[in-house]
């Protein structure tokens, strides 16, 4: 069974749609790539997953389990973390804090044992920061740890979402554009740190990216979106070889600006 | 840390004695406005709590003011008085032989308000930025309204008088203190994150798996509990309420205050408020006669408003983040600042010698 399913997805924006009958499925462990062009619905594709939008038609399954429709938090619960496009950092927090509230949804004390500082707030408190901590080491943000996430460089803000992502717990990881606005050698190094936790959290990654080198090293599959349209989807080197996604997206010249 | 714990039983130590002197040696006036100083730190705090770490535009402080008042207000008042003052319509039937230690009727007060945050909060939270701030607007107004025109109860447009004065500086002090460790503690917390995170971006917040109706609630009702234990506090001052006192311009003057302790800071709230308090008594002069010697000026009631709300568009238009920003004054802060510093440079060698101990 696949681990997401979408079938038959459709998202309409007043006359507008963003998404037209998209199929989806990616197996537990896969990277899958999913590109286009600009505008041709990939964020709203994320959008759907992680329950921003619902879909105008079809159905999402997570896991078996329909997730359409379902509230973002508890998407979130079941296990689908996601980074944003545009960085959405929690600004004015540190490094550390914006770990820490990933951990939140797994919280078992209410409020007042939280306020009362109770003996398992106390230890539901350790816990989160040790695991925080860890995960800060591990991807090299430990040293920034009570540094405000706006202070931090770009690149580091981008891995910082996705240690906070990370700190969820997910199965299922959605990466929007990670390398946007990286050099090839920072581009290099992401892909090579995406694989890595791909492993280490036994994961199975949906990334939208234009860096054309990052997608084609790392991903297993791709799917093609255009206009909202899947055109075409397989393995990274039919997808290169594919007439139909040349012309209407490798081969245009001015995506060479957004790499 | 032990040092903190010291300082924090020095200071509390001083303030014991500074409200046993005031309220041994001020004349009434003086304990008035310190007693207002304090209730004003619960209301900012409150406030803060809300639009300062939520992010929530709320504006309905003074209708969950009057709900506590009123309801601490009528907890303890004396049967026989409530018959007295309720000569135009009778109070309704339990009400009238009601009554309930003030402590007690404090907290019955908060505690009903915060079902009225409850109550409204889920529908009113949908609701973001401006739109939140016009329904909580219009809850303050219709809470007005009912209280005026529900006579059996709240003695309508008359308002109740002769409410016990069992608001005193120990009082207003120590639940200004109880609401300022609560509302930290809570801050701190793995919720007082969240409710950061929702400030910060919500739709971040939302994909982290926070529950966005379950967190902006909590903190409404928090905040409302303690803004409806700040109106008791308040009525039981004063002695006398009636539904005028708790318009728009009350919230203004709350928000007034966070927004120049800086939205976001619980020690901005409460230097803020005594600052705004005092400067308000301090300005009723512009409200009289000024009389320069050469000439005389008449004041306009309301010139006070004016200049505070000069005051507050200064604050926003060029100090946005307030006396504070979103900083918290702590021990080590005040310890470390230059002047501090300067003080103790003498002392600083036994100071290593401890460090290097813990
Ligand atoms: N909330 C919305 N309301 C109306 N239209 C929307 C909304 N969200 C997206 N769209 C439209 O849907 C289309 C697809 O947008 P989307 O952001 O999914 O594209 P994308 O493939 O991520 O593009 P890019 O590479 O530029 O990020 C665009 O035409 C966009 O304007
Ligand atoms: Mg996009």
């Amino acid at each position: 069974m696949a681990l997401l399913d979408m079938s038959q997805v459709t998202m309409r924006f007043g006359g507008l749609t963003a998404v037209k009958d998209l199929n989806l499925e990616l197996n537990s462990g896969e990277i899958i790539g999913l590109i286009g062009p600009n505008g041709a619905g990939k964020t709203t594709v994320f959008n759907m997953i992680t329950g921003v939008y619902k879909p105008t038609i079809g159905t999402i399954r997570f896991n078996g389990k329909e997730i359409s429709g379902m509230r973002p938090d508890m998407i979130t619960q079941q296990g689908i973390a996601r980074t944003f496009q545009n960085i959405r950092l929690f600004k004015e927090l540190t490094v550390l804090e914006n770990v820490l509230i990933a951990n939140h949804l797994n919280i078992a004390s209410n409020f007042m044992e939280a306020i009362l500082k109770l003996p398992r707030y106390r230890r539901e408190e350790a816990a989160m920061r040790e695991k925080s901590l860890k995960l800060l080491d591990r991807v090299g943000l430990l040293e920034h740890q009570n540094d405000k996430a706006s202070s931090l460089p770009y690149g580091l803000q981008r891995r910082l979402e996705i240690a906070r992502a990370l700190a969820t717990e997910p199965k299922l990881l959605l990466l929007d554009e990670p390398a946007a606005g990286m050099n090839p050698k920072e581009a290099a190094d992401l892909t090579v740190f995406i694989k890595e936790i791909r492993e280490e959290f036994d994961l199975t990654i949906l990334l939208i990216e234009h860096h054309m080198d990052v997608v084609m090293t790392i991903c297993d599959r791709l799917y093609v979106l255009v206009y909202g349209t899947m055109i075409a989807s397989g393995e990274p080197a039919e997808i290169q070889s594919n007439q139909q996604v040349i012309e209407a997206y490798l081969g245009v010249d001015e995506d060479a600006e957004n790499q | 840390m032990r040092r903190n714990t010291i300082l924090t039983a020095i200071a509390l130590l001083l303030l014991i004695g500074f409200l046993a002197f005031a309220d041994n040696f001020f004349d009434l006036y003086l304990v008035r406005i310190l007693n207002l100083c304090a209730i004003y730190a619960i209301l900012g705090l409150s406030m803060n709590l809300i639009n300062g770490f939520t992010g929530l535009f709320s504006l309905g402080h003074a209708g969950f003011m009057a709900v506590g008042a009123y309801v601490t207000a009528l907890l303890t008042i004396p049967p026989d008085v409530k018959k007295q003052i309720f000569y135009m319509t009778p109070i309704m039937s339990p009400l009238d032989v009601m009554n309930l230690p003030f402590p007690l009727a404090l907290l019955v007060g908060g505690l009903l308000t915060a079902f009225v945050a409850y109550l409204i909060g889920a529908p009113a939270l949908k609701l973001k930025g401006d739109y939140l701030a016009i329904a909580t607007l219009g809850f303050g107004e219709i809470i007005r309204v009912i209280f005026t025109n529900t006579q059996s109860i709240t003695n309508g447009a008359l308002g109740l008088k002769g409410i016990p004065n069992t608001t005193n500086l120990w009082w207003s002090f120590g639940t200004a203190l109880f609401t300022l460790v609560v509302i930290a503690s809570l801050i701190r917390s793995s919720y007082g994150r969240a409710l950061m995170a929702i400030r910060e971006d919500e739709v971040a917040a939302e994909s982290m798996g926070i529950h966005l109706a379950k967190h902006k609630n909590l903190s409404f009702i928090i905040g409302a509990f303690f803004a409806g234990i700040g109106g008791g506090l308040l009525g039981n001052l004063l002695g006398t309420i009636d539904p005028k006192m708790f318009t728009f311009t009350l919230t203004f003057n709350i928000l007034l205050i966070i927004v120049l302790g800086g939205m976001g800071s619980l020690s901005g709230s409460v230097i803020s408020a005594f600052v705004v308090t005092i400067a308000n008594e301090w300005l009723r002069f512009l409200d009289e006669q000024i009389n320069l010697g050469f000439m005389v000026i008449q004041g306009k009631v309301g010139t006070r408003m004016v200049v505070f709300s000069v005051l507050l568009m200064v604050v926003v238009l060029f100090y946005r983040n307030g006396l504070m920003g979103n900083r918290e004054l702590t021990w080590d802060q005040l310890c470390n600042s230059k002047i501090w510093r300067g003080l103790s440079a003498r002392k600083r060698g036994t100071a290593i010698a401890e460090g290097g101990e813990k």
